[in-house]
């Protein structure tokens, strides 16, 4: 058997290589229209759009990468990054199947477990988008009926519904702080909508930092274990 | 040329056939990796199993609202790459701003504007792709680094460690029961309920030991609170 730190160099590896093959591939497709068709933008204007996406989307970038990263492990978040739709999918996915598997968050078998559940929820989601794609026009009246539609509007708050049910529940002493000062800051600031995740990062960090004052005095208990539920 | 001709045309959707197939390719390699290191250190085939079960069945629902997305993108940036970026590290919220910033900064207003020729479509297509690229540059350059830090910090207490990242899982749940929970209204209902089935749900799974209960809650709970959103609309609320 490979001890772990064999492993997780060639985990590294593999990651970085795929990754970078990635990084290529997402590059060269619009390099390859582009002289193909000879409607190469001019520089100025490409180099305006980039820097104005670049100064959104970098911040974005790191808070989820230092936020995401430590949840998943290293295989998985390589293929996070590589996949896409983290908070909405990914996330969950792989906290529910840890935390199901009754593994401990953070080790060599939470590693593999998340790994398993980004590898399948991309796979499914991939095929998913591609049923869609081939039955794009009968599929269009359902996904817009008027009857479903609440039902689609409302994913998201089903979703962190039912995290929230069990998460809060089992932790909340965590949670406490956190919701409080979202609750404020939504109550007084006007947040505008699809730019909440610019705030994951500062209602991360003051998340951890009370989590600490509340670990130092003790407020903090050992669970008893790992609730598998059923396990 | 209208931009249509090239976002429709068969050059992208080779493209994005091959990218997406790379895609599944990487996902495909993962998961053996992860299967056969999983052996090596002892976790039963039982366990992956119900671990591949639960996140092919929960990655369903959350992937409809993508389709969504792809049905509302795909008529003004064309199939092929619609696809592609929902299908690679996309989102449906980013995809529409970053297209549109291409078109600003070529001095068209958006996409559909009669002035967005193809050549602005192409900026789209550069601003969209170098705009997401971001988390994968972090992984190939830093992810080594922070792992081994996280690993640091682990190793010197690690229950400390594990409070770290649940704090931090809850400031992200948190970020995202603000709005539900403070404009109230459907949102706020559909948030409650699913959370009162999912609490039913890891109730009963506690009680009976049943299984696929564990494994399906939160599918079914996300299901129900859906369910709901439909009643409590046609209810007026």
């Amino acid at each position: 058997m490979k001890n772990e730190m064999t492993y997780k160099n060639s985990i590294h590896n593999l990651g970085r290589l795929t990754s970078a093959i990635v990084l290529i591939m997402i590059l060269l497709v619009p390099l390859i229209i582009s002289m193909y068709f000879g409607i190469f933008p001019p520089f100025r204007n490409l180099l305006l759009g980039l820097g104005t996406v670049t100064m959104i989307y970098l911040p974005i970038s790191i808070a989820e990468f230092l936020t995401y990263t430590p949840m998943l492990g290293s295989s998985a978040s390589y293929l996070v990054f590589v996949t896409g739709n983290l908070s909405n999918l990914k996330i969950p996915c792989a906290l529910t199947c840890i935390e199901n598997a009754g593994v401990k968050p953070q080790s060599e078998e939470a590693d593999v477990i998340a790994t398993i559940a980004v590898a399948v929820s991309s796979l499914v989601t991939t095929a998913i988008i591609f049923a869609g794609v081939l039955a794009l026009a009968p599929l269009r009246p359902v996904l817009e009926s008027q009857f479903l539609k609440p039902a689609f509007e409302q994913i998201i708050p089903a979703l962190f519904g039912a995290m929230s049910g069990y998460w809060i529940l089992k932790q909340w002493e965590l949670a406490v702080t956190p919701l409080f000062i979202v609750i404020l800051l939504f109550i007084f600031l006007p947040v505008p909508y699809g730019t909440e995740g610019a705030l994951i990062p500062v209602i991360g960090l003051l998340s951890v930092i009370s989590a600490r004052i509340f670990y130092k005095r003790g407020w903090i208990k050992q669970p008893d274990s790992n609730n598998g539920g059923s396990k | 040329m209208n931009y249509l001709e090239v976002a429709n045309g068969n050059l992208l959707y080779f493209l994005t056939a091959f990218v997406i197939l790379f895609v599944i390719l990487q996902s495909l390699i993962f998961l053996k990796k992860a299967w056969l290191r999983g052996k090596e250190i002892g976790l039963s085939t039982e366990t992956m199993r119900e671990a591949v079960k639960t996140s092919a069945v929960f990655a369903v629902i959350p992937s409809i609202p993508i389709v969504i997305a792809l049905i509302a993108i795909a008529p003004v940036l064309g199939t092929p790459f619609s696809w592609m970026r929902l299908s690679v590290i996309g989102s449906q919220s980013y995809e529409l701003i970053a297209a549109g910033i291409g078109a600003s900064s070529m001095g068209v207003k958006n996409i559909g504007d009669p002035r967005y020729t193809a050549q602005v479509f192409s900026n789209s297509m550069w601003v969209m792709s170098a705009g997401i690229i971001w988390g994968l540059v972090l992984c190939i350059f830093v992810l080594k680094k922070y792992q081994q830090g996280i690993k640091k910090v682990h190793q010197k207490d690690s229950f400390w460690a594990e409070i770290m990242v649940n704090s931090l899982f809850f400031g992200m749940l948190s970020v995202f029961l603000g709005r539900p929970v403070t404009s109230g209204g459907i949102s706020l209902y559909v948030l409650l309920s699913s959370a009162f089935v999912m609490l039913i749900f890891t109730w009963a799974a506690k009680i009976t030991k049943i299984r696929w209960i564990t494994d399906f809650s939160l599918s079914l709970s996300m299901i129900a609170g859906m369910g709901f959103a439909v009643l409590f609309s046609q209810a007026g609320l």
